[in-house]
Parts: structure tokens; sequence; C-alpha cells
């Protein structure tokens, strides 16, 4: 064996490694739903406020909640099946977003409905998880846009507190729009122009 | 250090397919044979072949099952294809250094 040998081999095992990870890149789909289901979930929080049916935004929250993890279950055991690998960053990722998730319910749902605090406080800890589940998955797949999306959801979390808290639930509209759907925008088209590279 | 007291490149790797093969499978749990096949850029046959010499020396495990009616052979790194692997790098970096000085 010469050098010139020796650099094709590792030339040759880059090429692959780069390859796979390219090709099992995250879609970007369940961002997008969270981001747009839960904008739902708010829109109908606030038409149950107009109402004075305060008795049923729990019901509401619940409700979407129970429903959006059912199908992100359901998408992401479908979209295990059809991946020809499966990646240790990809497990590691998918594994840190059912640990926020847990987190979601938690801090979001259980603790208020057993009176550990008052509902006014759900939303800077919401925008906490949310923070470090982007923050975590940019880390995971070196994606910068991810960790300064991460980033952001925890000065909102902080800038939440002098926020009035009948508006603070609404304020994350914005804020899921910029640093959930945006992200979510941006690795769909990445993506799709990867998937449409590994076909040509 | 000269060229001759290199350890030699272990042989079970020293092929453009196989040393493709390993370079997925050290970054994924598992990978298809569809998968490899179309990376490698081989034939079925070819990676049949070589899929079969890596198991046989240990470093990769291949599982068969069926994914609705078809079947699906899946292939993961073993402990000691990892190991082997790593060692297979390490001599190819030292003999680049070597080259450069």
């Amino acid at each position: 064996m010469n050098e010139l040998e020796a650099k094709e081999e590792i030339r040759l095992i880059q090429e692959m490694i780069e390859k796979t990870r390219q090709s099992t890149a995250e879609s970007g789909t369940l961002y997008f739903f969270w981001g747009i289901w839960i904008i739902l979930a708010i829109i109908g929080n606030y038409v149950l406020v107009w109402l004075e049916k305060y008795d049923w935004i729990w019901i509401n929250w619940v409700a979407f909640v129970l429903i959006g993890m059912a199908y992100s279950a359901f998408y992401s055991i479908r979209q295990e099946k059809k991946q020809a690998t499966a990646t240790y960053a990809q497990i590691a990722a998918r594994y840190l977003a059912m640990a926020c998730a847990v987190g979601f319910v938690l801090f979001g749902l259980v603790f208020p409905l057993l009176k550990v605090y008052s509902w006014e406080v759900i939303p800077p800890f919401i925008a906490v998880i949310a923070g470090i589940e982007l923050f975590g998955v940019g880390g995971i797949y070196e994606w910068n846009l991810l960790k300064w999306s991460g980033a952001f959801w925890w000065i909102v979390s902080l800038a939440m507190l002098w926020v009035p808290a009948n508006f603070r639930t609404l304020a994350f509209v914005p804020v899921i729009i910029v640093a959930y759907l945006l992200p979510g925008w941006v690795l769909r088209s990445n993506y799709q122009k990867s998937a449409s590279r590994n076909d040509t | 250090m000269t060229p001759e007291k290199f350890p030699p490149l272990d042989p079970v790797i020293h092929s453009q397919i196989r040393l493709a093969v390993l370079s997925i499978l050290v970054s994924v749990k598992k990978a298809e044979f569809n998968y490899l096949r179309d990376a490698a850029g081989t034939t079925d046959g070819n990676l049949s072949t070589h899929l079969s010499k890596l198991e046989q020396e240990g470093y990769i495990s291949v599982k068969k099952s069926f994914k609705g009616k078809k079947p699906l052979t899946t292939c993961s790194l073993t402990e000691k294809g990892r190991t082997a692997f790593s060692k297979y790098i390490k001599t190819l970096e030292d003999y680049i250094h070597f080259e450069k000085t």
C-alpha cells in the first residue's frame, strides 16, 4: 500500500459515512405537525375563554395532546419501518423527543391539574422544555438553526414572565411560527433536496 | 517506525466493498441489504459474497426476516467488527503520517 491508496481508503470511509448521514436526515414533518397542532390548540383555548367555558380548557388541551401524541407515535413507527437504516443520532434524537414529550405532559398538564402550581407558570415551563428539545436535537445532528431556535425558546421563557398571565399562551403563536415552524420548513426543504439527490 | 513495522492491514476489511459496508455500519445501528447495495454501488450477488465473508469473521451480524411478504436482510456491526475497523483506520492514519514525515 502507498500513501495514495491509504488516502483513497480514508476518502471512501468519509464518503460512506456522509452518504449515510444525508440519507437519514430529519424530514421535519413532526415539527410542522406539532407547530400547527399547538397553534390550533391555542385558538381552541381562547375560543373557550371567549365563550366563558373555562372548565373545558383543560379538556381542550388534554384532547389535543393525546391526539397529537397518538399521531406522532403512529408516524414515527411507520417511518421506522420504512427506513433502511437507523443511525445512533436518530435513536438519540428519538429518545430526547420522547423524554421532552413526557416533560410537556407532566409540566403542562399533570402538575397544574394536581394544583402543584398555577396555570400561569405553564408557558415558561413549556418554553424551557421546547428549548431543551430543539437545542438537544440541534446538537445531535449538528444543525445550528435548531440550536439557535432552542436558545430562543429559553429567552422566550424568561420574557414570558413580563407578559400578562392571560396573554402568555397567545404569545406562543409568533414564537412557534419563528422557532418551530420555520426550522421545520427548512429541515423539510433540506430533506427533500437530499432525497432527490439520492434518487439521481 | 519503518513501513515494515506497521501492522499489516486486515485482509478481511481490505476490499473496497467490505470497507464501504463497514464504514456505513459503523455509524448506524442497523442497515438493510438494499441500502448497503445502493450505497456501495454493487450488485446483489457481489454484496452477498462480501457480507458472508464479514459474517464468517464475526465482524457483522446478519438477520433475515420479512417486511410484509418480502424477505428482508438486515446487517449490523459486532463489537469485534468495530474494534477491527478502528484498528484498520488507525493503521491507515499511521501510514499516511509516516509517509508525510
